[in-house]
């Protein structure tokens, strides 16, 4: 959310008040930026056409940002795709902003909110020495990240267990590969990825509107635990490795799992490592026989319950829900009530973030 | 070595197919399963909303931290570090790192950046 102060002019960066101009016709991103800009201790003045915009620049100028739609109409309601015409309304404003005061120095940046990531710049503005560059100002970065935080806010309270219950069972699947991780720190990362993904790094998840946020998130989720096991086994991999070729592991190695988090060397979670600090062979047998358990453990709470048993081996067998209902001759109704006993026997374990 | 993988593979087969059989429930499926905290259905999901609050405040928090010491960053250049989440001042180089529980740390933070005194016209004058 700094990079709107990250670029401003140093020189009113610090200023007190600051105060911006906003001309933009859309309403719903002409309060969304107005928000932005408010939560960040700008006293913020607004207009939906260049007439009423050029008109409080006038009024009350100087600005610290004045921030200005590509498109704007005028108040005869006309409105001109900058893309189709000469004639660039938003563009013309942003001009005749400069033209007011050339040397003010305050920032100009044309927005053109539609065409999300890369702003384009019209041959009009090549030479006008705006005090921003507009292709790092990113400002739809951070309109993203607004509905990002719009969209989480929105979640109703069966969309949030979802996606906790997710959650929780993605980590109860990594077992050990989870490293002492909740559902919280699946669940938090997620979000983390989509807020960094606005930017289109590779380590971060873009949310494309179009696509249900639960869903997005889940995706997300399924995507973090992979990597997350990959990393665990990759670890595990060196550790063999060294352990045949006889060198000692690195404390931080014993005492440091994924991530550097803590793991006690004597932990039964933590199975492959010995109190020595060394990977020991039989801690594998061990673990073999801590999951049989879990497996058995799990099937023995659904025992009396038939329907459940076959639907919990099936899943156990890897069956998909329609060879599981081909195989047993369930029908949809009774599958589905079948994974809802399953689901409140098995429980939900754990808390959510480390706290 | 093949039973301990047979095993594991299908502990994290079923509990990933159980994650996925929560999302085909319906609403009064999942508001109605009890939870183990004693909590009410509203509390567990405010909880978990709250989750998702924390890793939003991380952003914001590591964003605004640089900009009070002048840093600029370029977004698309986070990466995932042994710890966190990495980027660099794209100005002076100086590194921040932060969590999603929100621990911030890197010479970005005890450092003004160098170079904010430059004149911000050439500075940030696009040519493009």
């Amino acid at each position: 959310m700094a990079h709107l102060l990250s670029f401003t002019d140093t020189r009113t960066q610090f200023a007190s008040p600051k105060s911006a101009l906003l001309i933009e016709s859309d309403e719903s991103l002409l309060n969304a930026f107005k928000t932005f800009l408010e939560k960040e201790g700008y006293a913020v003045r607004t207009a939906a056409n260049s007439e009423e915009g050029l008109r409080l620049y006038r009024d009350f100028r100087p600005f610290n940002v004045v921030l200005v739609d590509y498109c704007v109409p005028s108040t005869d309601g006309e409105e001109i795709d900058y893309r189709d015409s000469e004639q660039r309304h938003g563009t013309a404003l942003a001009m005749k902003i400069r033209e007011i005061s050339p040397s003010q120095g305050i920032i100009i940046a044309a927005l053109d909110y539609r065409d999300a990531r890369e702003v384009p710049r019209p041959p009009e503005l090549m030479n006008v020495p705006l005090l921003v560059d507009i292709s790092d100002f990113r400002l739809p970065l951070l309109l993203e990240k607004i509905e990002v935080d719009r969209a989480m806010e929105a979640l109703t309270p069966s969309e949030l267990l979802r996606l906790q219950r997710f959650a929780d069972y993605r980590i109860k699947g990594l077992g050990r590969a989870a490293v002492g991780r909740t559902w919280g720190d699946l669940l938090g990362q997620a979000m983390l990825r989509t807020l960094i993904g606005a930017g289109s790094t590779k380590e971060g998840r873009h949310w494309n509107r179009h696509v249900d946020f639960v869903w997005h998130l889940t995706g997300a989720m399924r995507s973090i635990s992979s990597s997350w096991k990959r990393q665990f086994k990759e670890k595990e991999r060196e550790k063999k490795k060294r352990f045949q070729m006889k060198e000692p592991l690195l404390m931080s190695e014993v005492l440091n799992g994924d991530d550097g988090q803590e793991q006690s060397p004597l932990d039964a979670e933590s199975g492959h490592i010995s109190s020595g600090g060394l990977w020991a062979p039989d801690a594998l047998a061990d673990q073999c026989l801590i999951e049989k358990d879990e497996e058995d453990r799990v099937l023995a709470m659904v025992q009396d319950d038939p329907q459940a048993t076959q639907v919990l081996q099936g899943l156990l067998d890897g069956l998909t829900k329609n060879e599981i209902l081909s195989t047993y001759g369930l029908r949809e109704k009774k599958y589905a009530a079948a994974v809802m006993r399953i689901l409140k026997l098995t429980g939900r374990g754990n808390g959510g973030s480390k706290e | 070595m093949t039973n301990t993988n047979d095993h594991h593979e299908h502990l994290e087969r079923l509990m990933n197919q159980l994650a996925e059989s929560v999302l085909g429930l319906s609403d009064e499926a999942v508001l109605a399963e009890p939870n183990e905290s004693g909590t009410t259905t509203e509390q567990e999901a405010e909880r978990t909303r709250l989750v998702l609050r924390e890793a939003s405040k991380a952003f914001d928090n590591v964003n605004k931290l640089l900009s009070i010491h002048g840093h600029a960053l370029t977004s698309s250049n986070w990466r995932h570090g042994e710890r966190g989440y990495q980027n660099n001042c794209r100005d002076c180089g100086l590194s921040v790192n932060f969590t999603v529980a929100g621990d911030v740390w890197g010479d970005a933070l005890g450092e003004r950046c160098a170079g904010i005194d430059l004149p911000t016209v050439g500075r940030r004058e696009v040519s493009r």
